[in-house]
C-alpha cells in the first residue's frame, strides 16, 4: 500500500508541456502554460476552518470577559495616527492644548469651550516633550491661533532622541507623512476599539504580558524603567479621564503608578561611554538650546498674531517633593517664561487651583479635571487678554 | 497597505469576494488590476502614476525586442535596462550618489556642496522594477514572447500580493497563469489562507513582538555593549529578519493561492543551510534566481577561469548587496557573502572528495560555521553606520568586558528560545517542505496551531511595524 508521503506527491504537479505546441489562446501570451502549482496538502481543511473559527471566537470571547470582569472598559487607543486625525482639524484660529499627559488629563474640553468660547483640539501627548508639537505648528504659516501648553520640566527638556522627544516627533512626522491606508485604519479602529475591552496595549498585549512576568535582571543591567500601566479612557476628541478605578481613593492602581513615577522622573545616571564632565556640559548646554528654541517657535507664532500661555498643572505627594527638587522652578519655569515672554500661569500661585490632590501624584481625576478647568479658565482669560 | 493592517484586512475581504463572484475572467482580471493599484496608491497615490508608467514602457520595449533583429534587439534590451535601472538609481540611490561625488571630491582639494534632493523613495521600487524587467530580458533571451495585452502585463507586474515586497515573480512565471481563469478550489483556498496566517504569526508575533525590541534597543545603542548582549541582538536581528521577510513572503504565496494564482517558495530552512551556497538556495529564492540567471549567468558563471568565476560571484553579491539599499554596509555585506561563497568554493575543490567531508560531524560543523557567518554579516545590514558596526562586532569578541549591559533577562529569554525554536525547526525540516510536514499532522493538531497562531496575532493586538523590506 502506497505511504501517505507517495500519495501526496503524486499529487504534485510536475513540469509539463516542455516542448508542445502552445495553443492559439496561449500565443497571446506566447509562453508556455502554467508549469509550477504549489502542491495542498491534503486535510479536511473545511473541518479545520470551522474547528479554528470556533476556538477563536470562543477564546476571543473568554479574553473579552475576562478583561471586563478585570474592571477594563472599551476606550479608544492613543497613537499617533488619532493624534494625526485631530492636528487636521486644526485651522489658522484654533485654540489647541499641546504639551505632555498633564495637559491631556487635567483638561475639560466642554468648560474651556464655555469659557473661551472656542472648543480647544486636544494635541497633548502622554510622555512626551512638547518642542516638536510647538514648532510644527510655528512653521505651520496658517497658524495664528491659541496654543495653551502644558509644562512638566522632566519631559519639557528631554533631549534629542530620547522616548519624549522620539514620541512627540512619531507623531507630528505621522501628520506630514499618513497614508491614505493608515488613515483608513485608524478609522476602522475607532469602531472596534470602542466595543472591545481586552484592547489595552499597555496591559492586555503579548507583550506587556510578557514584561508583567517577574523575572530578575542582572545586576547593573540598564534596563528601561516600567511604564504606567493603562489608567486612562480617552474619546474620539482625545479627552483623557482617569480611570474610576485608578482614581479611588486609596487605589491599589494608584499606589502601583506613583511607584512608578519616582524612578521615572529623576534624569538618568551618565552614560559610561561618555565623560561625566563632557556629558554634563551636553545636558547644560541642551537645556540652553531647548530655551533657545521653544523661544523662537513662540517668536514666530506671536509674529503672526497668535497667542501662547504656559501652564503648571498640579501634581502630589512624593512626586511634588521630586520635581520641585530636581526641576525646581527657579531654574526651568521662570527662565521659560522671562525668555520667551509669554504669560504662565503655575498652579500653586493661585489658592482656587492649588487645593487639588492628584490620585496617582501626577494628574487630575475626571471629576476634578473638570473642576479645574473651570478654575482655569479665567486665569487663562486673563493671560490671553481675552 | 501593510498585510497586517485592518486597512488590508478589509480590502483583501472585498476583493477576494468580489473576485469569486464575478463570472467573466477578463472582468475578473480588470478588478484584480483596480485592486493592486488601490493597493498601491494607498500608500502614496501619485507613484500609482510612475509603476504604470514603467510598466507600460517595459511593455512597449519588450514588443520592439521581439520583432527587431541581431544588434538592434541588444539596443531595445539596453534601453530597457537604462530606463528601469535609471527609475531606481534616481528614486534610491541619488542621493547616495551625490554624496560619494562630493567625498570623491573632497579628496582631491575641490569643495562642492550638492543639493540635498529631497526624493521620497517609492514603496517596493526595486521589486517591481524587477518584476517589469524580467519580463525584457527573457523576451531578449528568448524565452518568453512578449504578450498582446498590456491589461495582463500590467497586472503580472502590479500583482499586489507580491508587488512591493516580493517575491520577485518574473513575468514568464505569471503571464502564463493569466491564460485560463482559475477554479475556486476549497481546500487550495483554505490552504492560502492558512499560509497567510503563518505569515502574519511569524511577522507579527515572532519578528515584532518577540525580537524587534531587542535588536533595535542593541543596534541603536551608542555605547560598547558586553558580549551577551551583542550576541543577543545580532541574533535577535538574524531572527527578526527571517521570520519579517519569510512571513510576508508566505502572506503573499498564500494570498495569491486564495485568488487561485501560483507563486513559488521565496524561502527554504535558510538557517539549516551548509555552506553559503546552500544559503543562497534557501534565503530570498526569487533575488538569488534572478541575479544567478540575469547577471551571474551571462557573466560567464562558473564556465570560466576560476579566478573570474571567483570574480563573478563577488560581483554579484556586491551589486546584490547594493540593490538592498544605497549605503556602504549594504555593500559590505554583500562583498562578505561574496567572499564566503568564494571561499566555500576553494573549500569544495580542496576537501570535497575527502571521505570525512560528508560525515554528520563536519556537516554539523558547517552549518553552524554557516550559520555565525551569515550573522556576522548582518551586522553590516542591520548597523546604520560602520562605526556602529564596528562597536557590535567588537562587543561579540569580548572587546567590551566593562562594556553596558541593556537587555533584560526576559529579552534575553526570548531570544534565546526563539532562535533555539528557528534553528531546531530549520535543521529538523531541512531536506523537506512545509507541505509535506502538514500533511503528516493529524487535522486536530493543524486546527490546535492554526487557532494559537490567531489568538496569538489577536492577542499582539496590531501593535506591528511595517515590513523590512517594504525599504527597498
Amino acid at each position: 500500500m502506497p505511504s501517505s508521503i507517495s500519495n501526496f506527491e503524486k499529487r504534485l504537479r510536475l513540469p509539463r508541456l516542455f516542448f508542445r505546441k502552445p495553443s492559439r489562446e496561449e500565443e497571446i501570451h506566447g509562453g508556455p502554460p502554467l508549469e509550477f502549482e504549489r502542491p495542498i496538502p491534503p486535510a479536511p481543511w473545511r473541518g479545520i476552518a470551522v474547528a479554528v473559527t470556533m476556538v477563536v471566537i470562543a477564546a476571543a470571547v473568554a479574553w473579552e470577559l475576562y478583561s471586563r470582569s478585570l474592571g477594563y472598559g472599551p476606550t479608544l487607543i492613543d497613537n499617533e495616527d488619532l493624534w494625526t486625525l485631530r492636528r487636521r482639524l486644526v485651522k489658522p484660529e484654533s485654540l489647541v492644548i499641546i504639551g505632555d499627559s498633564r495637559g491631556w488629563f487635567d483638561v475639560d474640553l466642554d468648560e474651556f469651550q464655555k469659557g473661551l468660547g472656542k472648543r480647544p483640539i486636544q494635541l497633548a501627548m502622554a510622555g512626551s516633550s512638547v518642542l516638536p508639537a510647538l514648532a510644527d505648528l510655528a512653521n505651520d504659516k496658517n497658524f495664528h491661533g491659541t496654543i495653551i501648553c502644558s509644562v512638566v520640566p522632566h519631559l519639557f527638556f528631554a533631549p534629542p532622541g530620547s522616548p519624549p522627544m522620539e514620541r512627540a516627533e512619531k507623531g507630528v512626522k505621522r501628520f506630514h507623512t499618513q497614508t491614505p491606508a493608515q488613515r483608513a485604519s485608524q478609522y476602522l479602529a475607532m469602531p472596534l476599539e470602542e466595543h472591545v475591552a481586552f484592547l489595552k496595549p499597555d496591559d492586555l498585549t503579548l507583550e506587556a504580558l510578557l514584561n508583567q512576568l517577574p523575572i530578575p535582571n542582572r545586576p547593573g543591567a540598564l534596563v528601561p524603567p516600567r511604564f504606567p500601566p493603562y489608567f486612562q479612557t480617552e474619546d474620539r476628541e482625545r479627552r483623557a479621564r482617569m480611570w474610576e478605578k485608578c482614581a479611588e481613593p486609596g487605589s491599589e492602581l494608584a499606589k502601583r503608578i506613583q511607584q512608578i513615577w519616582i524612578p521615572l522622573f529623576p534624569p538618568p545616571p551618565p552614560p559610561t561611554y561618555i565623560a561625566k564632565d563632557v556629558f554634563f556640559a551636553q545636558v547644560k548646554e541642551g537645556i540652553q538650546k531647548r530655551f533657545a528654541d521653544v523661544t523662537s517657535a513662540v517668536e514666530k507664532i506671536r509674529s503672526r498674531g497668535g497667542k501662547i500661555v504656559f501652564v503648571r498643572f498640579p501634581n502630589s505627594g512624593r512626586l511634588k517633593e521630586l520635581e520641585d527638587r530636581i526641576t525646581p522652578r527657579e531654574k526651568t519655569w521662570d527662565p521659560l517664561l522671562k525668555m520667551t515672554g509669554a504669560p504662565g500661569i503655575y498652579y500653586s500661585d493661585f489658592p482656587d487651583l492649588s487645593g487639588f490632590n492628584c490620585p496617582e501624584w501626577s494628574h487630575l481625576s475626571a471629576d476634578d479635571s473638570v473642576e479645574f478647568s473651570k478654575r482655569l479658565v479665567p486665569h487663562l482669560r486673563d493671560a490671553l487678554n481675552m | 497597505m501593510l498585510f497586517n493592517s485592518l486597512t488590508f484586512v478589509v480590502f483583501y475581504v472585498v476583493v477576494v469576494t468580489s473576485y469569486w463572484s464575478i463570472r467573466s475572467w477578463q472582468a475578473r482580471k480588470n478588478l484584480l488590476v483596480v485592486a493592486s493599484y488601490i493597493f498601491y496608491g494607498a500608500w502614496n497615490p501619485p507613484f500609482a502614476g510612475l509603476l504604470f508608467g514603467t510598466t507600460a514602457m517595459d511593455f512597449w520595449l519588450g514588443r520592439q525586442t521581439n520583432k527587431a533583429r541581431d544588434h538592434t534587439r541588444r539596443r531595445w534590451l539596453v534601453a530597457s535596462v537604462c530606463m528601469n535601472l535609471s527609475m531606481l538609481g534616481f528614486f534610491k540611490y541619488g542621493n547616495f550618489l551625490l554624496q560619494n561625488f562630493q567625498w570623491l571630491l573632497a579628496r582631491i582639494g575641490i569643495v562642492y556642496q550638492p543639493p540635498r534632493l529631497d526624493i521620497l523613495l517609492p514603496v517596493g521600487i526595486s521589486f517591481y522594477t524587477f518584476h517589469s524587467l524580467s519580463y525584457t530580458l527573457d523576451i531578449y533571451r528568448g524565452v518568453l514572447q512578449p504578450t498582446k495585452s498590456l491589461r495582463d502585463f500590467v497586472l503580472a507586474v502590479s500583482f499586489f500580493p507580491q508587488l512591493v515586497a516580493g517575491p520577485i515573480v518574473r513575468a514568464g512565471d505569471f503571464l502564463p497563469q493569466l491564460l485560463h481563469p482559475p477554479r475556486l478550489k476549497t481546500g487550495q483556498f483554505l490552504w492560502g489562507l492558512a499560509l497567510m496566517i503563518v505569515g502574519l504569526f511569524e511577522k507579527i508575533v515572532l519578528a515584532d513582538t518577540l525580537l524587534a525590541g531587542s535588536a533595535d534597543r542593541v543596534f541603536g545603542y551608542p555605547g560598547p555593549l558586553v558580549a551577551l548582549d551583542s550576541w543577543a541582538g545580532v541574533l535577535a536581528f538574524a531572527g527578526q529578519i527571517f521570520f519579517d521577510f519569510a512571513g510576508y513572503s508566505l502572506c503573499a504565496i498564500g494570498a495569491a493561492l486564495t485568488l487561485g494564482f501560483h507563486l513559488k517558495d521565496n524561502f527554504r530552512f535558510p538557517y539549516a543551510a551548509i555552506g553559503f551556497s546552500d544559503f543562497w538556495r534557501r534565503w530570498h529564492i526569487s533575488l538569488s534566481t534572478f541575479l544567478r540567471d540575469y547577471l551571474y549567468i551571462p557573466l560567464g558563471g562558473n564556465q570560466v577561469r576560476p579566478f573570474r568565476a571567483a570574480l563573478n560571484l563577488v560581483i554579484v553579491m556586491f551589486l546584490g548587496g547594493l540593490w538592498h539599499g544605497a549605503a556602504w554596509t549594504f555593500v559590505v555585506w554583500g562583498l562578505l557573502h561574496g567572499s564566503y561563497l568564494v571561499i566555500e568554493r576553494i573549500f569544495r575543490v580542496s576537501f570535497e572528495n575527502k571521505p570525512w567531508a560528508s560525515t554528520l560531524l563536519v556537516r554539523v560543523v558547517a552549518g553552524f560555521a554557516t550559520y555565525v557567518a551569515v550573522c556576522v554579516a548582518w551586522v553590516f545590514f542591520r548597523a546604520p553606520d560602520f562605526a556602529n558596526a564596528g562597536r557590535m562586532l567588537s562587543g561579540m569578541l569580548g572587546q567590551h568586558s566593562h562594556g553596558d549591559a541593556i537587555l533584560s533577562t526576559r529579552e534575553l529569554l526570548q531570544i534565546g528560545s526563539v532562535t533555539a525554536g528557528l534553528i531546531a525547526m530549520h535543521w529538523a525540516m531541512r531536506d523537506n517542505t512545509f507541505e509535506t510536514a502538514v500533511m503528516r499532522l493529524p487535522p486536530w493538531t493543524i486546527a490546535a496551531i492554526g487557532s494559537a497562531m490567531i489568538c496569538a496575532i489577536i492577542l499582539t493586538q496590531g501593535s506591528s511595524n511595517a515590513f523590512i523590506y517594504f525599504q527597498f
